[in-house]
């Protein structure tokens, strides 16, 4: 195997690395290749085991029991493996940009630089490996021992002041790291490489995007079909054009496009499904909410008994719509003011209507009128939603408002017992009469 | 790719892409990119831990509460996730919110963004008083009628319907006997504490 286009790592006779002071391994992957992608004329390393150091990329070729060493001071950057379609059929790559000597040699310092994929065959973690090599890119431990003191490395083959001999006999160098300026390059190099990854990160995503604009277009004439289509060729559905048209519902949802649901069409199975699960779902806090519950509280309880997976408000709303085809207790509407609830099929507007008239009839309300939080109590339901009763009772001419610095409050509508011939005329009898006793208490 | 959740920029600038090409990514759970992604649970959870917030302080503000205080209020909730929230975020959860009709949205009043709850409507005298009591957190009837040169009658109803709605709430005790309108939503709570009788 020849991996001389590498600096050589030493190993034991067991073939284990031999370590630096100070050097300690972090993690060890198999079924590892090297490769050295500008430069096919360099043999790629193939199968051995990566172990990842504090200090060191070490690749051990086991049969010829030889190591190959990039020193991790010399990796300007590392790149993620990939997380795309295309890669979830290849085995996971990281690529390394490593320095390049004067005289061309890899992993050494220098002011050109090389790109190495790190081809992780085996059953590994190559996100748990990836992450660890970033901390250690990172954190930069090679440096930390020359702050206490001690003199470290950066480069195998060149001498200078204040070397020192370690085990492997190579020769030590001084890597200037002084305070401030050292922990600015720091941020700088974890901006950097910020920067790099959401690039990186990119690069996939604007894969993914091309693609995904040539389905869109597609899945947008789709769409366009199957909205005209239902209606225009009614006699003409059998049974495969439905389960087509079902299909495409499902993979246009997938895409992004939320599909309609029409009178012909009943949307992705997925919403089919959906909206049995929450008819099911609703009852119990329908019972609680004295028959009728605001659809955005709907949303978060059910997302939070989900747990994961959560719904999309769009895909509430799309399930409810269907109720409308299922033979089920509930139904979703729209008050004017354009809050969404859920109630029972069996809740009757006349009877709320009934209910809040009596109440407002009571010689409190005829002179003091009903509040929302009055109509909520008696109803039984939310004070938001006791409003949206009074102002429909109110637009049905049952009740009339009073707006005040407390809000708004209720009264029995008096104008119809008002002769409008006569508005002077005070009736002694009825409704009028009851208003003005009870409003005549206060004198 | 945990870098979607943990990384707002890169959140925003997927955002970009999806509108670009003409996707939605959140529209449905179902959706191949909430999945991939797992930015689905990250969005509909924000918005469910919103509408618990906006819920819970509708009392002391009337269903008008300042983004920034919204976003404060979820970092508390959200600290052991560790992942951290961003103004956009806030935003594109509410859009999504806005649909199920209880009046959720975003709206902009002066410098500053306030989350609605409520299906309150505020019309544009409605606004310019919120954006005035942004100084101070309070106005009066004849701050608004000099300020903005209005009538005491229009600078009064404006206040007084704020005031039913529950935005507002009345301080009478000054010793100038002028009535203050304060407003929890843009009021933070070290000006409305401060404030002696």
């Amino acid at each position: 195997m020849n991996g001389n286009w590498l600096p050589q790592a030493p190993l034991t006779a067991s073939g284990r690395p031999v370590l630096q002071p100070g050097e300690v391994e972090r993690s060890l992957q198999s079924s590892v290749d090297l490769e050295a992608e500008e430069n096919p004329r360099l043999t790629p390393l193939r199968s051995g085991l990566l172990a990842l150091t504090t200090h060191r990329l070490i690749w051990i070729d086991e049969s010829s029991n030889s190591g190959y060493a990039i020193f991790l001071a010399n990796v300007i950057h590392a790149y993620p493996p990939k997380k795309s379609i295309r890669s979830m059929f290849h085995s996971p790559r990281i690529r390394l940009q490593v320095s390049v000597s004067a005289e061309g040699r890899i992993g050494e310092k220098g002011s050109t630089s090389e790109m190495i994929t790190i081809v992780i065959r085996g059953k590994n973690d190559p996100d748990a490996f990836f992450s660890k090599l970033w901390d250690a890119l990172r954190s930069r431990p090679w440096e930390v021992e020359e702050k206490n003191g001690e003199v470290t490395s950066v480069d195998g083959g060149v001498s200078g002041p204040g070397s020192r001999d370690g085990p492997s006999n190579s020769v030590w160098i001084a890597m200037p790291v002084v305070g401030v300026s050292g922990i600015l390059r720091k941020e700088q190099e974890i901006w950097e490489s910020t920067d790099k990854s959401l690039q990186e990160a990119f690069q996939d995503l604007n894969a993914l995007m091309s693609k995904a604009k040539e389905m869109v277009s597609l899945a947008e004439k789709m769409r366009l079909k199957l909205l005209s289509g239902s209606s225009a060729h009614a006699n003409v559905a059998n049974d495969e054009e439905l389960g087509s048209n079902q299909e495409m519902q499902d993979w246009l949802l997938s895409v992004g496009i939320a599909s309609p649901v029409t009178k012909d069409s009943a949307g992705a199975l997925y919403h089919q499904q959906l909206s049995r699960q929450l008819a099911d779902f609703v009852q119990r806090p329908l019972e609680r909410s004295g028959g009728m519950i605001a659809v955005i509280d709907i949303y978060c309880l059910f997302n939070r008994a989900r747990g994961t997976e959560l719904i999309s408000p769009e895909d509430l709303l799309q399930a409810c719509a269907l109720w409308d085809k299922l033979d089920v207790p509930v139904m979703l509407r729209k008050f004017d003011s354009g809050v969404m609830v859920i109630q029972n099929k069996t809740h009757s507007d006349e009877e709320i209507f009934t209910r809040l008239k009596s109440l407002a009839l009571k010689p409190n309300a005829l002179r003091m009128g009903v509040s929302p939080s009055d109509a909520a109590i008696i109803l039984g339901i939310a004070p938001a939603l006791a409003k949206e009763h009074l102002l429909t009772a109110e637009s049905k001419g049952l009740l009339c408002r009073d707006v005040s610095p407390e809000g708004f409050r209720f009264y029995v509508n008096l104008f119809e017992e008002i002769d409008p011939t006569n508005t002077h005329l005070v009736k002694h009898h009825g409704l009028f009469e009851a208003w003005v006793s009870a409003a005549s208490v206060f004198g | 790719m945990n870098d979607i959740r943990k990384n707002p920029t890169f959140r925003t600038q997927f955002h970009e892409m999806c509108a670009k090409v003409g996707v939605d990514p959140l529209a449905s759970n179902k959706g191949f990119w909430a999945e991939l992604l797992g930015i689905g649970d990250f969005y509909y959870e924000l918005g469910v831990q919103i509408v618990d917030i906006c819920l819970a302080t509708r009392s002391h503000n009337g269903g008008l509460i300042d983004l920034q205080e919204l976003r404060t209020l979820l970092s508390q909730r959200r600290k052991a996730a560790r992942e951290s929230v961003s103004e956009d975020d806030c935003i594109r959860a509410i859009s999504k919110l806005k649909v199920l009709g209880s009046g959720f949205e975003v709206i902009s009043v002066g410098k500053k963004k306030l989350v609605r709850s409520v299906p309150t409507e505020l019309n544009k005298d409605h606004n310019e008083i919120l954006e005035l009591a942004q100084a101070q957190g309070y106005v009066t009837v004849e701050e608004a009628q000099r300020r903005l040169s209005w009538s005491s009658g229009r600078a009064t109803d404006a206040l007084e319907t704020l005031l039913k709605e529950g935005l507002a709430m009345i301080d009478d005790g000054h010793r100038d006997g002028k009535r203050r309108y304060w407003f929890p939503c843009v009021a933070s709570m070290s000006v409305a504490t401060g404030a002696g009788g």
